[in-house]
């Protein structure tokens, strides 16, 4: 696709601006942030997994941002309409989408 | 456990109340970007978010949402100086101050807020 118009819906939802670092490290905020996220997100329709890069799991990319993938591109883009602009620990959350391939990969 | 279970259960998510708009800076991004793209724009949006919080003085998180207190420390004057205030504020700035770097990193152009000092010294 080129540089400029609408990005196409994918069935994963981007969500940012959501978490620091800091917060990814204790083990107890993280499983917090995990279930807030599912619980929030499958008011939307079937949350089939996610991913939450964590600091130094893994390849340190994406840190910060999380990574929900729904059963269709619908549940994802009711979520992200939804989401945009919601409070999140007193931060302006942020949603996009990313390429299915890119979740698959990890390439965030 | 049961401590950690009485202590989940408050959702960080904020009501549909909550929700902001600001002209100009969406939050629902359905546009092309590249990934550094959308990364700028993020860095922008939460300079600008920040920004906001120091001007209002809207940095102290509603109740559900504090951590504990650390021990209160004096200066010479007998006056606490790790407020909460203080704390959070600090917090922000710090937060501020990377991003600052980043964004300058990312445009050797960029100017900083009007606002930002840049701190004589950072520690964390």
């Amino acid at each position: 696709p080129s540089g400029n118009g609408e990005m196409l819906p994918t069935t994963v939802l981007q969500l940012l601006n959501m978490v620091t670092q800091e917060e990814l490290v204790d083990d107890e905020e993280y499983e917090d942030i995990v279930e807030d996220v599912r619980e929030e997100c499958s008011k939307f329709g079937h949350v089939v997994d996610m991913k939450i890069p964590r600091p130094g799991k893994g390849p340190d990319t994406g840190i910060g941002k999380i990574f929900v993938r729904f059963d269709t591109i619908e549940q994802a883009g009711a979520a992200l309409r939804a989401l945009a602009g919601r409070k999140f620990a007193e931060r302006t959350v942020l949603t996009s989408y990313v390429p299915e391939e890119t979740y698959f990969a990890e390439d965030f | 456990n049961e401590e950690r279970s009485r202590r989940k259960r408050r959702s960080r998510w904020g009501g549909e109340e909550s929700k902001v708009n600001i002209p100009g800076l969406p939050t629902a991004i359905t546009s092309n970007m590249s990934k550094e793209q959308l990364d700028t724009y993020l860095l922008h949006m939460r300079l600008e978010e920040i920004g906001r919080k120091l001007r209002t003085g809207d940095y102290v998180p509603p109740e559900k949402e504090r951590s504990s207190s650390p021990e209160p420390y004096y200066d010479s004057q007998g006056k606490r100086v790790n407020t909460r205030e203080y704390r959070y504020r600090k917090k922000l700035e710090d937060e501020r101050h990377r991003l600052i770097e980043e964004a300058v990193k990312r445009n050797p152009e960029y100017k900083p807020p009007a606002d930002y000092k840049r701190p004589t010294k950072v520690q964390d």
